[in-house]
């Protein structure tokens, strides 16, 4: 067939038309709109793609890490099995929409970001969103890419999940040992076996050096008071380590910390994850001083009663012996009052200073004080500042309530120009300290023809082996002279 | 404008496999029948890598092209169909 025939064989229109489709071609061509050509060949047509062969793909599918190809305008061309996998797709079920769904709104801008900027320039996002019900991290790197005669990008999806789970474990592990060490209590973490792991500061100054990798036992001495045979901190552990809490066991603790010598113990078991325990968590809050403070109380409880019995056995004897000395019920009521009063005074001076270090100064004051502003310059007391037990404190108040009586109603403060001097003889051979009483400037004193009671408590208070008084009724004024026995009655600085 | 067309339009897109025109003008098809045909279409795509022999019916020369075999006349066009108001013109479509 010529060409002539061929043409004339042709309608108008149909050589139109394919004029049209050469036209349509060269321009389609020329504005990258197509990438394969038809050949025919001797037997059969051939089709050859001008996006530059396959091998893009062949290196992509060779590629560990995802990978994919986007056109210029952001449509997937093709996706790795790697990155199926990793996006948890089917093979072949990715599209460009599909794995923009993946995605929450903040992370598709990302990601359409990237791979617009990629087509200029190597560009670099994380995108983070949910597959296969795990969190997922992803490390998108685009790079401009040409099929051809066709611009797109090629994307690397790198998991960094496990990197950032590790970042997040990290952090975690950090902030534990941050509470840990921040703790006030003593807390001490033992594995399963029972060795200690963990310690923090205020743990490490009642255990022994180094505690961590020793057993529980050997980092910390225990022990329990109400059953020291039967308990021991390794049995603690081994509870608390096998799931059963212990709370609140009070132990007494061997350390070199002076301050801590008894703790309150609890453990718990340590669950990090599921259900099974990895050991246990030993906390020891310090009890050294309320446990101080409770021993202080027993014993002030306990010499209190002792004190009471004592004193309702003074007042009974004071009374009795009161009683049997005086004449009628006013001179009676007269003494004993005035007795029990000097018994409460120096009571009274003892529970203020807590039952100790009074100083016989202080007995004495206690008693004089009615008629120390009276006579000013004709008390005169020196070197008294000597402490003394509370035995001897209520002694030696009754002795001074005695001679105090006694020199006010017959002796020195019976007028105005006596004078009383209680003053610090010093020491005897034994070690005992001697106080001197001497009144002088007052009436004749002539001795009195029986004892009275106070004569005899005077006689005998503090009548021990090396005490003792000794009274002396001189003309010109008393002389007593007033021995504290040397060990437990009164101490020197 | 569809109210316009008696009976369903009956298309054929030749592609290559998958190279990115062919995916192109697959994605770009699909948007046109949605938006503008409204379900009165039949579109077959041929992929000329597997069956080359099936160029020789249109007389395929670059791909991707697209054919209308219905309504006649018979219309090419040829690209990636990226030009939506072009297609429908030669759809008739528009008409």
């Amino acid at each position: 067939m010529t060409v002539v025939s061929l043409v004339s064989a042709l309608t108008r229109d149909e050589l139109e038309a394919r004029l049209y489709e050469a036209e349509e071609t060269l321009r389609a061509i020329r504005d990258g709109e197509i990438d394969a050509l038809v050949v025919k060949g001797a037997a059969s047509e051939q089709v050859f793609t001008l996006e530059g062969g396959e091998s893009y793909r062949a290196f992509m599918e060779a590629m560990e890490t995802g990978a994919a190809a986007f056109d210029a305008e952001g449509q997937l061309l093709y996706a790795n099995q790697s990155l199926y996998k990793l996006l948890d797709s089917d093979a072949g079920s990715l599209t460009g929409p599909s794995v923009l769904n993946l995605l929450d709104a903040l992370n598709q801008t990302i990601f359409r970001r990237l791979l617009t900027e990629a087509l200029q320039g190597r560009q670099s996002a994380e995108i983070h969103f949910r597959a296969g019900g795990v969190e997922r991290s992803l490390l998108l790197t685009g790079a401009p890419i040409h099929f051809g005669l066709v611009g797109g990008v090629a994307v690397t999806f790198t998991d960094i999940s496990e990197r950032d789970q590790a970042a997040v474990a990290k952090e975690s592990e950090r902030l534990a040992r941050a509470i840990l060490a921040s703790a006030n209590e003593a807390v001490i973490v033992c594995d399963r076996t029972g060795m200690v792991s963990h310690v923090n500061a205020a743990a490490e100054r009642i255990c022994a050096s180094v505690p961590v990798g020793k057993r529980f036992d050997e980092a910390i001495e225990l022990t329990f008071a109400d059953a020291s045979e039967l308990m021991s901190g390794g049995d603690i552990v081994a509870m608390a380590a096998g799931g059963t809490p212990v709370q609140g066991l009070e132990a007494a603790v061997k350390t070199s910390a002076a301050d801590v010598t008894d703790v309150l113990i609890s453990a718990a078991p340590l669950v990090v994850s599921g259900e099974r325990t990895q050991g246990c968590v030993v906390t020891l809050i310090n009890l050294s001083q309320r446990k101080a403070a409770e021993r202080r109380q027993t014993l002030l409880m306990g010499e209190l009663d002792h004190r009471v019995k004592n004193t309702l056995a003074m007042v009974l004897a004071i009374s009795a012996r009161t009683a049997s000395n005086e004449r009628t019920i006013g001179d009676f009521q007269k003494s004993f009052a005035g007795r029990i009063q000097a018994l409460a005074a120096t009571h009274s001076l003892l529970s203020s200073a807590s039952w100790e270090n009074l100083q016989i100064k202080d007995i004495l004051g206690a008693e004089l004080a009615p008629y120390m502003s009276l006579s000013s310059g004709r008390i005169v007391m020196d070197g008294l500042e000597v402490p003394v037990d509370s035995k001897t404190a209520v002694s030696l108040g009754l002795v001074f309530h005695e001679l105090t009586t006694n020199a006010v109603k017959y002796g020195a403060l019976s007028t105005r120009n006596g004078k009383l001097t209680v003053c610090l003889d010093g020491l005897a051979d034994d070690g005992s300290l001697i106080i001197e009483w001497r009144e002088g400037g007052g009436p004749l004193v002539t001795p009195p023809t029986r004892n009275g009671f106070g004569q005899t408590l005077i006689s005998r208070s503090l009548g021990s082996t090396s005490g003792g008084t000794t009274l002396d009724f001189r003309p010109e004024g008393v002389l007593c002279r007033i021995s504290i026995p040397r060990y437990g009655h009164f101490h020197t600085a | 404008m569809t109210q316009a067309m008696r009976e369903p339009v009956k298309l054929v897109l030749y592609v290559a496999g998958e190279t990115p025109k062919s995916l192109a003008a697959i994605r770009n098809l699909e948007k046109i029948c949605s938006e503008h045909l409204a379900g009165k279409y039949k579109v077959e795509v041929v992929d000329l890598k597997k069956q080359p022999q099936l160029a020789r019916e249109h007389g395929i020369v670059a791909i991707p092209t697209l054919v209308k075999e219905l309504p006649v006349p018979i219309r090419k066009i040829i690209g990636d169909l990226s030009d939506t108001q072009k297609v429908l013109v030669h759809l008739s479509v528009e008409e």
